[in-house]
């Protein structure tokens, strides 16, 4: 029960922190760096774009961990773990895509580029539906729990190597339009980053919890209704 | 008694190449492929004419060919194991998981090699003819081959024990693969864009893209074989 | 092969378990064999008869309690372990595109069998396959198959042979001559069988055991069954039906 308090908590403050980045975002930071005043959309994208990436691939971190550990362990909680940041990953990883695509728009006017972030992101997106796609498939649980814990492996070991791979060929033959908004951060903006980035991290961690709880609940549910012989 | 590991590896290879020669059916599936892809690609670039350099485009489709042959390959070469449920006696037998994975490994590696050194020409006949051919020493060709095949086996392995076991089988190996490949695959079209179109730096190109590639197959080779133990017991 | 094994029991099974989350498809089964005997498994579609052979033969692990093949731990000892079973299914086990020669040439290289050209030769004559040694398995019966199956299970000179309803989908002449070799190869190891035929299965074993639902709900050495409650009993729970 403690548990999902302090998951209740990290919501409010999560919720909270988000909302405060959202207006500091538009209102506070960095103001318009455009002569005639107009709003820089690109650049308040960018304060969700980048802690929705980065919070996706901490989460998926954790999916390939719980793998492991399931596979060393073989004990199903570390299965339900595992499944449960990858659907916490897909969620971050669409709403990156979203960001991302916005955030495309608005700066260089094409709705889609192929630039490094994008890219590696659309292969997550695809890695992590393949992940669910795969699991779908295995009747047997515990032979749908290996192979599950070994895409994840696999796959988190795969994102990096895509990322650094496509910002390798970025440094080669540069994107030519504009420079991206990761150009020095001044610190009003620096801190909306922050804070939005701890908001959405916070925000990451209750919805882990909240769905643990939720999966445990199940479970105890399926465990009654077993004994009683359903 | 008691077999050597590497016994049992021969073993276990042999059997394959054995299998294989006397059947030839993922020889065969996947030249028929190969070839087919090529009469496509003839269909799709037919309306381009000659407004543009082919072989600007071919590193690109010559792999895209080679990436859905291998998934028919893979696909394959874990079919005869499950369909008489003989990978229980390979289960069975007193011989670490491992060298199963390094038998199945280096087999599927040695057929796809074959079919991709084979059809490489037929490629080149068709497609690469013309203006320059292809610039760089034909022998870097073999290195990205070699270079990409080695992931594109030791993942693959890997992958197709499971798919093999999944509803979904072949699709859903295609599912799984391809997403987890892009960074071979992307190497593999940049190193052969290298070697064919040639210029001052392609050199220099070439041992970068194939330093990625190196750098990918180590990773992932060493998590396919430490995973091996636990996929091909389930 | 090295040294005799010796031990008392050829199975020894304790609290036997394997379950993932909630289903248990083995719940504490406990039992024990002596060598040299011949165990019949009964028990509905979906007792838990397959999987208890899979954890014995080393190809699954248990999720708790302990079991003994041999002497020796299903766990801890399986690599060596498998060198001293023998698993014959209702899958042939065979390789359709290889020759009946190369099949079990194949499987004496894995198991490191001594000589294997001359014990392959013996084998196939024992079976009396012999004179199609060199044809692919793909054109053999079924009957066929389950003898070469048999060779193959005896090659590396096993402890302990299990076989997994070796008598399905047989025509009375393979019957027949499963009967013959399995008479033959029962004095010097110990068989352990899951059958669906309770009047073939009674025949033939010196202990029964029945499963269902996972769990131990019979068992007795031969000279303790009453064959009348036997069968009532081995009726009532085949008629609970699947788990």
């Amino acid at each position: 029960m403690k548990r999902m308090t302090i998951a209740k908590i990290a919501l409010a403050l999560g919720g909270v922190l988000t909302t405060v980045a959202f207006l500091m975002a538009f209102l506070w930071a960095s103001p318009s760096s455009y002569a005639d005043g107009r709003v820089d959309f690109a650049q308040k994208i960018f304060y969700f774009h980048v802690p929705v990436a980065e919070a996706s691939f901490l989460v998926f971190f954790f999916t390939a961990l719980y793998g492991l550990r399931f596979l060393m362990t073989k004990e199903r909680r570390f299965d339900v773990k595992a499944r449960i940041a990858t659907e916490l990953t897909l969620f971050f990883v669409l709403l990156t895509m979203a960001t991302g695509i916005l955030w495309t728009r608005v700066e260089w006017g094409v709705w889609w580029q192929w630039e490094p972030r994008l890219t590696t992101y659309f292969i997550m997106t695809l890695l992590v539906v393949a992940y669910f796609v795969l699991r779908n498939s295995v009747e047997d649980e515990e032979k749908r729990a290996i192979y599950a814990a070994a895409y994840g492996i696999l796959a988190f070991l795969d994102a990096p190597i895509s990322f650094f791979i496509t910002r390798w060929i970025n440094s080669i033959h540069p994107v030519v339009f504009g420079g991206g908004a990761n150009s020095g951060l001044e610190s009003n903006m620096l801190v909306t980053f922050i804070i939005a980035q701890v908001g959405m991290l916070l925000l990451g961690y209750s919805f882990y919890e909240m769905r643990l709880h939720e999966e445990e609940v199940k479970e105890r549910l399926e465990a009654l209704k077993v004994s009683i012989g359903g | 008694m008691g077999a050597s590991s590497w016994q049992q590896f021969k073993a276990i290879l042999h059997k394959d190449l054995v299998m294989e020669m006397r059947t030839r059916e993922m020889i065969t599936s996947m030249g028929m492929y190969a070839l087919l892809t090529m009469v496509v690609y003839q269909i799709a670039l037919a309306e381009a004419g000659d407004s543009f350099d082919v072989r600007l485009v071919m590193p690109g489709l010559i792999w895209v060919a080679f990436i859905f042959m291998s998934l028919l390959g893979l696909n394959r070469s874990f079919v005869h194991e499950t369909d008489q449920g003989c990978i229980d006696a390979l289960l069975l037998a007193p011989i670490d998981r491992p060298v199963i994975f390094f038998a199945k490994f280096v087999g599927n590696l040695i057929f796809l090699l074959v079919v991709e050194l084979l059809s490489l020409p037929v490629f080149s006949f068709l497609f690469l003819q013309g203006r320059e051919g292809i610039a760089n020493p034909v022998w870097m060709l073999g290195v990205v081959l070699l270079g990409a095949s080695i992931g594109i086996s030791g993942v693959g392995t890997l992958l197709a024990t499971m798919s093999v076991n999944t509803s979904g089988k072949d699709i859903m190996l295609t599912v799984v693969f391809v997403p987890l490949m892009y960074p071979l695959l992307r190497a593999a079209v940049g190193a052969t864009f290298a070697v064919v179109i040639g210029g001052p730096a392609s050199v220099f190109m070439f041992w970068s893209w194939m330093a990625w590639a190196a750098g990918f197959d180590v990773i992932m080779l060493v998590a396919a074989f430490g995973l091996y133990e636990f996929v091909i017991g389930a | 092969m090295d040294s005799e094994l010796t031990y008392t029991d050829a199975l020894e099974v304790s609290g036997l378990t394997r379950a993932f989350g909630v289903r248990k498809a083995l719940d504490d089964v406990s039992f024990t064999l002596p060598k040299g005997a011949f165990l019949s498994i009964f028990g509905p579609n979906g007792a838990g008869k397959t999987t208890l052979v899979k954890v014995l033969t080393t190809l699954l692990n248990p999720s708790k309690g302990t079991a003994r093949v041999c002497g020796m731990d299903v766990v801890r000892d399986a690599v060596e372990l498998r060198s001293r079973i023998g698993l014959i299914s209702h899958n042939p086990l065979l390789y359709a595109d290889l020759t009946a020669e190369e099949n079990l040439l194949f499987f004496s290289h894995l198991y490191g069998v001594p000589d294997p050209e001359r014990r392959v030769r013996d084998l196939l004559v024992n079976v009396e396959l012999d004179h199609r040694r060199l044809d692919v398995t793909r054109t053999f019966s079924r009957g066929m198959l389950q003898r070469l199956s048999i060779a193959r299970a005896l090659l590396h000179h096993p402890d302990i042979i299990f076989l997994d309803e070796p008598y399905s989908g047989l025509d009375p002449h393979a019957m027949d001559i499963l009967d013959e070799l399995i008479a033959q190869i029962r004095g010097e190891h110990t068989l352990v069988m899951i059958s669906h035929d309770l009047t073939k299965g009674l025949e033939l074993c010196t202990h029964a055991l029945i499963l269902a639902d996972g769990k131990v709900v019979l068992q007795q050495p031969k000279t303790d069954i009453d064959e009348g409650l036997f069968r009532e009993t081995y009726r009532a729970t085949v008629g609970m039906g699947v788990a």
